[in-house]
């Protein structure tokens, strides 16, 4: 907290909270949106064919696009770190905490599912797995709910708690 | 732009649309939660139809990425009924909102973009593209349109209150 703070009084904290520059807070903000859809819309369309929706789409290649999930991630924990320390009073926000624990969760889930659907055990014997195993598919949708609360919390962050 | 939409700002403010999203100050934050997710689903959903085009992950047949388009679709029209919530609530901060303007032409370009995809007959074309099958280049380039718009879309959207003057 204390290194928060310090964070939040150097000069790019500064300049990112008050420079009137369009290429200050406003388009951090934008990545962080960008980084929200790319994050969160790729995840709910692994999450929709863990599911059984499109079955006839293979597995496998659809994991593939476990990569842009991820790039979206990391766009959204650099850009969310930067608004973070332009605003560190979010810390003491509940809601900002539930977003938190809503993205911790969300992450641990996605882990697991990679390992619990998309690894290639598929190679073990000639049948190739074309679905997903139950647990493969509660993972899938407590996924959908993770996020779904961590947008909702995120937004929320705005209205609720001491900050904007 | 010099289309004058006051009139239409002043009809707004009297529905009981308008009324409701002020008289309820949960509504406004309900909708943006709303907005964000519907912007997900069309971003991810689409966008995985996009980057199939372009060459990305070849083994995936076509057809059945085609079908997570409805889940944009989907995405698209919550955003379309959240908006115009946002618009009904407080058509003041929209109307003369020089981003907003760039906003709704990036989504009518949008929509162009998917008429020339039926209307060159490409729509037919890609869903008979099976797993490794490379797409004609028009294809590529309305896919490339495709990702470039909805991203610009967001930015827009994002730079209401920062280029324009809303909020």
């Amino acid at each position: 907290m204390k290194f928060l703070l310090w964070l939040s009084r150097s000069a790019p904290a500064v300049w990112g909270r008050e420079s009137e520059s369009i290429w200050a807070y406003p388009t951090i903000l934008f990545l962080h949106t960008l980084g929200l859809g790319v994050l969160v819309g790729f995840t709910t369309a692994i999450d929709f064919r863990v599911l059984g929706f499109s079955s006839r789409l293979p597995l496998a290649p659809m994991g593939r696009f476990f990569r842009f999930v991820w790039i979206g991630f990391w766009i959204n924990a650099l850009s969310g770190t930067m608004l973070l320390i332009m605003t560190p009073a979010k810390l003491s926000n509940p809601t900002f905490i539930v977003k938190m624990a809503c993205i911790g969760l969300g992450v641990l889930t996605m882990l697991w599912m990679h390992r619990e659907v998309f690894r290639p055990r598929q190679t073990l014997g000639a049948t190739v797995v074309t679905e997903a195993s139950t647990l493969g598919r509660v993972l899938a949708a407590s996924s959908l709910l993770w996020w779904a609360g961590a947008i909702v919390a995120g937004r929320l962050t705005a209205y609720l708690g001491n900050v904007r | 732009m010099s289309l004058d939409l006051q009139p239409l700002a002043d009809w707004l403010t009297k529905t009981s649309l308008s009324a409701f999203v002020n008289n309820h100050a949960w509504v406004w934050p309900a909708c943006e939660s709303l907005h964000f997710v519907g912007l997900a689903l069309l971003v991810g959903n689409v966008g995985l139809l996009d980057l199939r085009l372009l060459g990305f992950e070849k083994r995936l047949p076509v057809m059945a990425v085609n079908r997570f388009v409805r889940w944009g679709v989907l995405g698209f029209a919550i955003n379309l009924v959240t908006g115009i919530f946002f618009f009904a609530g407080n058509p003041a901060q929209y109307i003369h909102n020089i981003a907003f303007g760039w906003k709704v032409a990036f989504i009518a370009l949008a929509g162009v973009n998917v008429l020339v995809f039926y209307a060159t007959g490409m729509a037919r074309v890609v869903k008979a593209l099976g797993p490794g099958d490379d797409a004609p280049v028009l294809v590529k380039v309305i896919a490339a349109t495709s990702l470039v718009l909805w991203i610009g879309v967001m930015y827009m959207g994002r730079m209401l209150p920062y280029i324009g003057n809303s909020f």
